[in-house]
């Protein structure tokens, strides 16, 4: 076949240098952008992602980042080459976009996506996206869920829009933007920092053509796609045939709201495809909390990754033979203005429920539900300087049991991201950090423990503030696996020292100098059954805390050595 | 002058002993290498240099200065070998080390575990204070928790504690306070303030940087101590000066105190030779490669200076960033992989993997014939031909070919279904393969053009897995230089005494902010003076200073060369201009309407030293004559007839066409076909890089 043939014709050292080439590409495209952010989120959160795509759009590398943006990456590219097509495009212009829709499913996240030009050719594009510390709408960081009905309260909407023409910055546009934003600052840093970030990434990539030609690259970027794919492919096939199944809920969408089933159907041809429909699943629902379907895949793709195979790199090759469907108007594929802005609390729940289904074709593979996270912004006008701030949040806790090992503590549950030091916290946003803490005792137990929760209390050190909570599991436990328990609930309270009173999970309160919002996160769930936890284990437990001798006794039915 | 160098390794411990002839005779050089003694790393030291010394013909009174790079510090980190450690801590912050950053360093990979914390949770106790970022006291601390605190970690039987309090880096105050509580009442007991070890804010990395050092101070310590008791007992009279991370000397008693400034000891050595080395040739941009018995160590020298950054990782994993744990203290910039001549090659999927696993120094390759029965690096580049059993080490070691070839065969070749040659071929490929990736950051993805480097290869594996490297990435040019086996010994004898300290103040670059500047740069030099002054060289010190600085609201600095000499009311405007210069350089882009904020300081104090005279020419002896033997070389059909030299004989500016291989007693060069060697004036070897040509 002469397609073979030419295929070839890329001999493998040049294969691995322009391979390697693009993934180092793509990932320094996002140390430059996290080393010139200004939103905590993007820098200290690694709230962003970068890719690179072929002159027809096809996702050829990305960097280690956010999959939750990488994921909808291809469809965001695909809209802007809809609304400006190849021959509309210049040298030194660069298309800037947030629709829920077309992108990640909420609009903090901006992308911006970048024709590269060589010799006078479209050669490719780069893109990142970086979420934004806020992009107006209801609520400091436009997360709020609870109230929020339509899109058009959630903020700016940006469709795609010609940012950059010709090199130079659209001025108009930039102020458009700016005038919407509680924090201009930060938002044009952000906004020039992906711009930045996106030049010195074309220019690698111009001169990654150069030094190989257009010819190489295009049969490069074949095999690197049909490697891709083949390896996905011969993972999959490895899965058993069949259709498994798996519902859970999510608490609600917020005060006096009811639960959000959560349903996935996975089928595993048997010859290497998949197919995950969340059709089974809620409405849409009338709080800012929805799943575009780009977010729907996007999580859904990591996940079969992970499960499937974890250290291939991501490009259009191995999404090929996923297929994610949700019914039209589900929670898992809203139809615009559906609201979304605290979609982020989801993905969590994406993976665990891939993950309870694929516990009956992989159960090895699979572990205990997640602590969940929280994420929540606090906001106002700084009393010091008269300036709006918004302390974006992110808090992390443990993993669930697994085959072989406890629930990794304390670490990143999908999303990759870092924490945002108390240090660096309290330098820039009137508060103070009372405590970071895992929590004794909710773990899921099991032969393989889940991990802790991890309770973070805030004090405001300002005279007011809005506190944008986003969180879940105060009502529905991470569940164990093959007989581990599920973790213990988790739970927000205003106050806790004092005249305690509850938070809801995805509420908005003013709060007063002084008072103490007390987030307090969800146990992960453990793994097969207590009686099999061996007692040196249930020992060191006890000694690191990680189980009171109360907890120990209730759990795993410990009782102290005699004497 | 004459003095005396040696490097601990994990496999080998290297010597070197420079006589520069007082201006009278003709300078000398020795260079030695024997096998470390991992268990007692003193036996070796001592033993190398009563040879040495017979061999320079001199008592250990002659000796002018002692200089010294060790793993020991290093080591017991990476092995979790140290002392058990108590870490007291702010009330409500106990679990700051177990949590960390959080980030996988694999997106797509939710089975990997964290960095295991140096200090298990129930030896984390918390007291009651508080400080704010300011350094003002919120909470007042509560001496009846200092006292909770220690009983309950002497109890769990800490023999080293470190405290870490919120905000210490503001104000010291309460660390300080719980330290003098500790002295009072176990004046024995070691104690790291995280504000004294690493003064920056970033609760994550300081606390383990304190840690880290609580964690190997007893055992530098007695290491130490040890050192200089038996060094004296041999009749050296002369201070003992120790290599710094950071490529300056420092005297054991402050290396004793901060031991966590010596973990890239032996590298930063290494790297200081190769910009040494690479001066002399003419490159003032070097990348050095540092192969051993353990591991590869990659480092760069970027016009005429080791590349220093400001904080380091130890103990990575499959060397993906942020997968050790971060150490916050100056360090040459190294990448390091588990390839070394020791690292264990074994059959797995049908594939072939080397490393990270060693077989260290003990039992070592399956060749030493010491016991080691997996097959090794060194094991597959002996039946490549590329090392002579019969004169490895300059013959004081033979090695069995058999035994390696049997091993290879057991775990690779019948396996795979591969012969003896290419088994063997396979696992040098994987090994250059892994050393490439981690090449391919420290050139590339940090901005470093290849074709503007040269690599100075040493180590003992070095120059023989150089060429291969070099010619994969596209640098034009190895240097091997002279004592190559033992680079980093021979860089510790040009080192000088260095202090580094630094502190975080968050502080906005307005108009007048000279006077603060001043102020911090005071509280600097104070804290730099104290510790010179306990190295009494009389020599007054070079002073250089580093800001670390970003635009408001950004969370990353950019490393800032600072102006010297005094520090006026307009220093502001100085310090600005600064910025932006190191800022363009970095980004290619800069935000006249962003404001400036500095966030560390730090200053460097350096004491230029005597060194005597820099001619490190070994002496030529009389060597073997060129000789043929069969060698692997793939681009040739596999074994091919090939000459090898001693370096010992060639003569300057003769040259040596590939494929041919170099060989000196402590290290083989590989000169691959095409490619073009000589011997240059300075008496190192250079090996011009042939082009990669498409097969």
């Amino acid at each position: 076949m002469s397609e073979q043939t030419s295929k070839r014709a890329v001999d493998p050292i040049s294969l691995t240098v322009i391979w390697n080439t693009l993934m180092s590409i793509a990932e320094e495209l996002g140390t430059t952008l996290r080393s010139t952010a200004f939103s905590e989120g993007v820098r200290e959160g690694d709230d962003f992602s970068t890719a690179l795509f072929d002159r027809t759009g096809r996702l050829i590398a990305q960097g280690n980042f956010s999959p939750g943006h990488l994921g909808s990456m291809p469809a965001c590219v695909r809209h802007v080459m809809a609304q400006f097509p190849a021959d509309t495009l210049r040298p030194g212009d660069s298309i800037l976009l947030n629709d829920s829709f077309m992108c990640s499913g909420h609009f903090p996240d901006c992308f911006q996506v970048m024709p590269v030009f060589e010799a006078g050719r479209l050669i490719g594009y780069v893109a990142c996206s970086a979420h934004q510390v806020d992009m107006g709408g209801a609520a400091p960081g436009s997360q709020k869920v609870h109230g929020v009905t339509e899109a058009f309260q959630e903020g700016l909407r940006i469709l795609p829009v010609r940012f950059v023409r010709g090199g130079d910055i659209d001025e108009d546009i930039l102020r458009l933007v700016l005038g919407n934003v509680r924090v201009p600052d930060k938002v044009r840093g952000d906004l020039l920092a992906q711009h930045t970030a996106n030049l010195s990434a074309a220019s690698r990539l111009q001169q990654l053509f150069r030094e190989h030609g257009l010819e190489t690259l295009d049969r490069a970027y074949e095999i690197i796609l049909d490697r891709s794919e083949i390896a996905m492919r011969e993972a999959l096939a490895a899965v058993p045939a069949g259709t498994y199944s798996f519902e859970d809920c999510m608490d609600d969408y917020g005060p006096d709201t009811g639960a959000i089933r959560i349903a996935v159907d996975i089928t595993f041809d048997g010859h290497g495809a998949v197919e995950l429909d969340f059709s089974r699943s809620s409405d849409a629902v009338p709080a800012a909390i929805n799943s575009y379907i780009n977010y729907t895949t996007a999580y859904a793709i990591f996940a079969i990754k992970v499960f499937c195979d974890a250290h291939q790199p991501q490009t259009a090759g191995n999404m090929r033979p996923i297929t994610v469907t949700a019914r039209e108007g589900s929670f898992f594929n809203p139809k615009f203005p559906a609201p979304s802005g605290g979609r982020a609390v989801l993905q969590v729940r994406i993976f665990d429920a891939i993950n309870g289904a694929m516990a009956q074709a992989l159960p090895q593979r699979t572990m205990g539900a997640f602590s969940h996270w929280s994420n929540p912004n606090i906001g106002g006008v700084d009393d010091r300087t008269g300036q709006p701030f918004v302390m974006y949040d992110l808090s992390l806790a443990g993993y669930g049991g697994r085959q072989g090992a406890d629930g990794v503590e304390a670490l990143s549950p999908v999303m990759n991201c870092s924490n945002i030091p108390v240090e660096v916290h309290e330098t820039h946003n009137p508060i103070r950090v009372h405590c970071l803490e895992l929590i004794p005792d909710t773990g899921g137990a099991g032969q393989w423990r889940g991990g802790c929760g991890l309770r973070k209390d805030i004090e405001l050190l300002n005279s007011t503030a809005v506190l944008s909570h986003l969180g879940d599991r105060h009502r529905f436990q991470p569940y164990g696996l093959f007989g581990g328990g599920p973790g213990a609930l988790g739970e927000s309270l205003l106050n806790p020292d004092g005249n305690a009173q509850p938070l809801h999970s995805k509420g908005m309160y003013d709060i007063q100098k002084g008072d103490v919002l007390s987030f307090r996160l969800s146990g992960a769930g453990g793994y097969g059954a207590v009686e099999n936890r061996d007692p040196a284990a249930i020992q060191a437990d006890l000694a690191d805390g990680y189980i009171t001798e109360e907890g120990a006794r209730r759990d795993y039915a410990w009782r102290p050595e005699p004497g | 002058m004459i003095r005396v160098a040696f490097d601990i390794g994990g496999t080998f411990t290297d010597f070197v002993l420079h006589n520069d002839g007082n201006g009278e005779g003709a300078s000398r050089t020795h260079v030695l290498k024997i096998p470390s003694t991992p268990d007692d790393p003193g036996v070796a030291v001592m033993a190398g240099l009563q040879q040495l010394l017979a061999r320079a013909g001199i008592g250990g009174d002659a000796i002018d200065g002692v200089l010294h790079a060790t793993t020991v510090a290093t080591n017991a980190v990476l092995e979790r070998k140290g002392a058990a450690t108590g870490l007291i801590t702010t009330k409500g912050f106990r679990d700051v080390l177990i949590i960390g950053r959080q980030k996988r360093y694999e997106t797509y990979d939710l089975y990997m575990a964290k960095p295991e914390p140096l200090v298990p949770r129930r030896h984390i106790v918390e007291v009651t204070e508080r400080m704010d970022h300011d350094g003002a006291v919120v909470t007042p601390l509560d001496v009846g928790s200092i006292d909770q605190a220690i009983d309950t970690l002497r109890a769990a039987g800490a023999e080293t504690i470190a405290v870490s309090l919120l905000h210490a880096y503001a104000n010291p105050a309460h660390e300080q306070a719980i330290r003098a509580r500790i002295k009072a009442r176990f004046p024995a007991l070691p104690v790291s303030l995280s504000s004294e070890i690493s003064p920056k804010f970033r609760e994550y990395e300081r606390t383990n940087t304190a840690v880290a050092n609580a964690y190997v101070k007893p055992i530098v310590e007695r290491y130490m101590d040890r050192l200089e008791g038996a060094l004296k007992q041999r009749g050296f009279t002369r201070t003992l000066m120790v290599m710094q991370s950071s490529g300056g000397l420092v005297t054991p008693a402050i290396a004793k105190n901060f031991p966590i400034r010596i973990i890239e000891s032996g590298p930063a050595a290494g790297v200081l030779m190769g910009g040494i080395v690479g001066t002399a040739e003419g490159w003032e941009h070097v990348i050095t490669f540092d192969m051993g018995g353990t591991t590869a160590k990659l480092g760069a020298v970027d016009g005429g200076s080791p590349a220093i950054m400001p904080t380091f990782e130890i103990g990575h994993v499959r060397y993906k960033k942020g997968s050790g744990l971060p150490i916050n203290v100056p360090a040459v910039e190294l990448l390091e992989i588990g390839a070394g001549g020791g690292s264990i090659a074994r059959a797995d999927r049908g594939m072939i993997a080397v490393g990270p696993e060693s077989a260290g120094a003990e039992p070592g390759p399956v060749c030493y014939d010491q016991g080691g029965e997996h097959p090794t690096i060194t094991d597959a580049n002996l039946i490549l031909g590329y090392i002579d059993p019969d004169w490895f080490n300059g013959g004081a070691m033979t090695l069995n070919r058999e035994a390696a070839a049997r091993a290879i065969m057991e775990h690779i070749g019948e396996p795979l279904g591969l012969g003896l040659g290419e088994a063997a071929w396979g696992i040098h490929l994987v090994a250059t393969m892994n050393m490439e990736n981690a090449l391919r950051v420290v050139s590339v993805e940090r901005g470093r053009d290849p074709r503007r480097h040269a690599m100075v290869a040493f180590g003992g594996a070095g120059p023989l897995h150089a060429a291969r490297l070099a010619r994969a990435i596209g640098i034009p040019r190895v240097i091997v230089p002279q004592g190559a086996g033992v680079g980093s010994a021979i860089g510790l004898l040009q080192a000088a005494p260095r202090i580094d300290v630094s502190i975080t103040r968050v502080m906005l670059l307005d108009d007048n902010v000279g006077g603060a500047i001043a102020e911090i740069y005071g509280e600097l030099e104070t804290r730099a003076r104290a510790e010179l002054d306990q190295m009494a060289t009389g020599s007054a010190p070079l002073w250089s200073r580093q800001g670390y600085m970003r635009y408001a609201g950004q969370g990353f600095e950019v490393q800032v060369e600072m102006p010297n000499g005094p520090i006026g009311a307009n220093f502001g405007a100085a310090a600005k201009a600064a910025f932006n210069q190191a800022y363009l350089q970095k980004h290619k882009f800069l935000d006249p309407e962003a404001r400036i904020e500095a966030v560390d300081w730090s200053l460097a104090a350096t004491l230029p030293q005597a060194q005597g005279d820099a001619d490190m020419r070994l002496p030529q002896t009389a060597g073997r004559a060129p000789h043929g033997r069969a060698v692997w070389f793939p681009e040739m059909g596999g074994y091919t007839d090939t000459r090898i030299i001693e370096r010992q004989i060639l003569g300057e500016g003769e040259t040596i066409h590939g494929p041919a291989i170099v060989e000196d007693p402590d290290s083989t060069a590989v000169i691959l076909p095409g490619d073009v060697g000589r011997l240059s004036g300075n008496g190192h070897l250079i090996i011009d890089i042939a082009e990669e040509t498409a097969p």
